[in-house]
């Protein structure tokens, strides 16, 4: 099996280098693209679109196929967990 | 010392069932797999499935971030060694290798997939297409490439390999379409990036 590293608690993006983390901080749980300025996370909203902005801009998908598969994604993750 | 050794037990008990579900999704199907099945080809009682995997979902895609995690390491070294679109497509169908018969048996039934697998997927094809056009953007400041829209350089080569894999009955002889074919794939593609 391939080492581990941890996974962002909002995105389940890998966090392999201190620059992943909120803040370049490795003990965040959370990374750098769903946090703020000040290392907290980022309403659900906005987390969930730039989620879905990743499908559409790697892979031409619809935005509202892009959209279900980021909340899809994003349904089982310690941040956002029984959110629904 | 003892709970240093029940994390060690439970880690290893953990990527044998990975293991596990991998071969037996390769093999049966992942539709058609169902936990206790993999419970029963490791002879582990179904409850220790469970508490790993809950659902048979959840080691699907504990499968496919193992997949994810190969891929990682292998595009960190391409890129820490500074190479190119064509270093990058070769650690992809490296890592491919490894997984082949599960990931052929994934690329297959994805549309019958629930949506959380299927976006697991999707998630990974959008980290190779971030490698695959920084890859791309670097030769084509070098002269040595030209320009393409993201999605369709990710999309033609998806698209290309995928064909191969799903068909890998009539493009390979032996177990692995991708040790057959892998390097004649990357040269067409690398032919069609040229500027």
């Amino acid at each position: 099996m391939a080492e581990k590293c941890p996974a962002c608690g909002s995105c389940g993006m890998p966090m392999e280098k201190p620059e992943d983390y909120a803040l370049g901080d490795v003990t965040r749980a959370y990374c750098r693209h769903c946090t703020d300025a000040r290392g907290e996370l980022l309403p659900y909203e906005q987390v969930l679109e730039t989620n879905a902005r990743f499908y559409v801009e790697s892979q031409g998908v619809t935005p509202a196929a892009a959209t279900a598969m980021a909340r899809a994604m994003l349904a089982d993750m310690p941040a956002w967990r029984g959110r629904h | 010392m003892q709970a240093a050794t029940r994390r060690e037990q439970k880690v290893v008990t953990r990527d044998r069932l990975v293991n596990a579900g991998m071969a037996l999704f390769a093999r049966k199907g992942i539709v058609e797999t169902t936990t206790a099945d993999v419970a029963r080809s490791i002879r582990m009682s179904h409850g220790v499935v469970f508490l790993h995997f809950p659902r048979r979902d959840d080691l699907v895609i504990a499968v496919i971030d193992e997949f994810g995690r190969r891929l990682a390491a292998e595009f960190r070294h391409a890129f820490e060694q500074d190479l190119g679109l064509r270093a990058v497509l070769q650690a992809h169908l490296r890592v491919l290798a490894e997984f082949e018969p599960f990931y052929a048996r994934l690329v297959t039934e994805a549309p019958m997939l629930p949506p959380k697998v299927r976006s697991t997927l999707m998630m990974l094809h959008a980290a190779v297409s971030a490698r695959m056009f920084t890859a791309l953007e670097r030769e084509r400041k070098a002269g040595r490439a030209r320009r393409f829209e993201r999605p369709l350089l990710f999309n033609t080569w998806i698209g290309l390999v995928h064909h191969y894999l799903v068909n890998r009955d009539v493009f390979a002889t032996g177990e692995s379409v991708i040790a057959e074919q892998g390097e004649t794939l990357v040269n067409h593609f690398m032919t069609l990036v040229k500027p």
